[in-house]
């Protein structure tokens, strides 16, 4: 893996943008074309070379010693290791802790350390808000990063910003941390990844071409799915926006612990699985409803939870396969499907 | 006829009437004044927002592990308490929603189930039921999903966020 960005590639290639299209028109003449048909529509010779590279994500691990969701995160490394061919790398999608403390982090850092290939992370909430990110960011890095992997350029960013709620009511730090935890809170309002990082995302692609291949990682979701969960982020017209240049692009996220489909544009959008418990679907209408997930059965403690691997092909298409610890895919989810 | 006679007829027609009239158009009298139906929302309230409280992490003894029935049941999602009783494979049996709370707090959350006539099990209920009030009443095995609710942006009812679970709270 690189952390350089390739800066070669700099012919121009005009935008064609008929995914987009194809969704538009699709949706609006309520034809359900399903995913294969519809991302089909714009393949291309993008040269890339095939690799594979899995995902964990929202891990939640809590601080006390042996608890389940330490062995459920150690079950994902588990059965990404055991993955045949291996994936180049993997990417975790945010929450590795549930409170933010030092201790959770470091435990997860520690499990995560049995992969036997590179990790790229992303923070989300549950990392972030007991010290603003501090522990995170020495544990794992920058939240913000971009690199290029086979021809595939790939962006990360830190999708869960709030508007500062605690100065002026005078919040803990652990106040701060109690408000965010919850799925349901009313009170820090939409995630966002806020101007800076739309800045660096605008400065990150400017000399890519049209035809490079994007995919890009973030926790929350960059569509409105459900906003009162923050199944959403609120700038997200803003990078797609920024990203409208290109023919083709990805994008894979975490906390909404479920499979999940979209595309807007340019932009299909896939939801990861988590390795700590499944959340139910909101009550809203879904573009692509078959790629809902059977109902968990809280009987079998590790239902609905998994990891994902995805194929990408020498034409930038993509092979989602879910990799449920029980039997949680419908029988159109369990071959994968091509985005 | 007596006057006395006429007197009781007379009384008697007149009460028929204002009974009719009465059933046609409301009650004759509320059966409760504002003053005592606002105590009684209030009280409703109170119960909801323990409830809320509860269903968040508030009691140590619920849990174990720093579980919340509100770490799966984000606004009480896929509790489904409008369709208990229904059979629970977990028991074999038909059970009522509060029997499916207490395994919930038993298993998931390994903790100490709650007495199923106490006041914390109610408001357990009411805010299950405050969240599902206008959904259709369906006894019976969910195969799918239910619906949640929709619960717009903001607070679903007025109540200071409590938090999920316990595990780093002083």
């Amino acid at each position: 893996m690189s952390d350089i960005v390739d800066h070669s590639r700099r012919q121009f290639l005009s935008f064609a943008g008929k995914a987009g299209l194809t969704t538009l028109v699709a949706q609006a003449v309520g034809i359900n074309l399903g995913v294969v048909d519809i991302v089909r529509a714009q393949t291309g010779k993008r040269g890339v070379e095939p690799f594979r590279f899995a995902i964990i994500s929202d891990a939640h691990l809590y601080s006390m010693p042996d608890h389940k969701f330490d062995t459920q995160l150690a079950d994902a490394v588990a059965q990404v290791n055991a993955m045949t061919p291996l994936p180049d790398f993997v990417l975790f999608g945010g929450d590795v802790a549930q409170n933010g403390t030092e201790d959770q982090l470091v435990k997860g850092k520690k499990i995560l350390s049995e992969l036997k290939m590179p990790l790229k992370i992303i923070p989300g909430e549950h990392d972030w808000y007991l010290d603003m990110g501090d522990a995170w960011r020495g544990l794992y890095g920058d939240e913000t990063w971009s690199f290029n992997h086979k021809g595939v350029h790939f962006i990360g960013l830190n999708s869960i910003l709030v508007r500062d709620f605690w100065t002026e009511t005078g919040m803990t730090p652990l106040e701060r941390m109690t408000v965010m935890e919850m799925l349901e809170s009313p009170i820090p309002g939409p995630w966002g990844v806020h101007e800076k990082q739309l800045e660096w995302l605008a400065n990150d692609v400017k000399d890519l071409a049209p035809d490079t291949p994007i995919v890009v990682f973030t926790h929350s979701p960059l569509w409105d799915y459900y906003p009162r969960w923050n199944f959403q982020t609120s700038d997200a017209p803003e990078i797609r926006e920024i990203l409208s240049k290109f023919e083709n692009v990805m994008s894979y996220h975490g906390h909404v612990h479920q499979t999940l489909f979209n595309r807007i544009g340019n932009m299909s959008s896939v939801a990861a699985l988590s390795t700590s418990w499944p959340w139910p679907y909101p009550p809203v209408e879904l573009a692509f409803p078959e790629t809902r997930m059977n109902r968990a059965d809280p009987s079998i403690a590790t239902d609905g939870m998994g990891t994902q691997v995805i194929d990408l092909s020498g034409s930038f298409e993509a092979l989602v396969q879910y990799n449920p610890f029980e039997d949680s895919l419908t029988p159109f989810m369990r071959d994968g499907f091509k985005v | 006829m007596t006057n006395q006679k006429l007197k009781i007829e007379r009384v008697l027609v007149v009460s028929a009437v204002a009974a009719v009239l009465a059933a046609g158009s409301s009650w004759a009298r509320a059966p409760f004044t504002d003053e005592e139906l606002a105590e009684q929302k209030a009280a409703l309230v109170e119960s909801v927002a323990l409830g809320y409280d509860l269903w968040h992490g508030s009691r140590a003894d619920m849990t174990t592990n720093g579980l919340a029935c509100g770490n799966c049941h984000p606004d009480t999602a896929a509790a489904n308490p409008q369709t208990f009783p229904k059979y629970m494979t977990m028991y074999g049996k038909v059970i009522p929603f509060r029997e499916m709370v207490n395994w919930c707090i038993e298993n998931p959350q390994v903790g100490t189930r709650l007495d199923v006539n106490g006041d914390d099990m109610t408001a357990m209920e009411a805010y299950a039921f405050y969240l599902h009030r206008g959904k259709e009443i369906t006894p019976g095995l969910a195969s799918e999903q239910t619906t949640p609710i929709v619960v717009e942006y903001g607070t679903g009812f007025a109540r200071t966020p409590t938090g999920i679970g316990v595990d780093t709270k002083p």
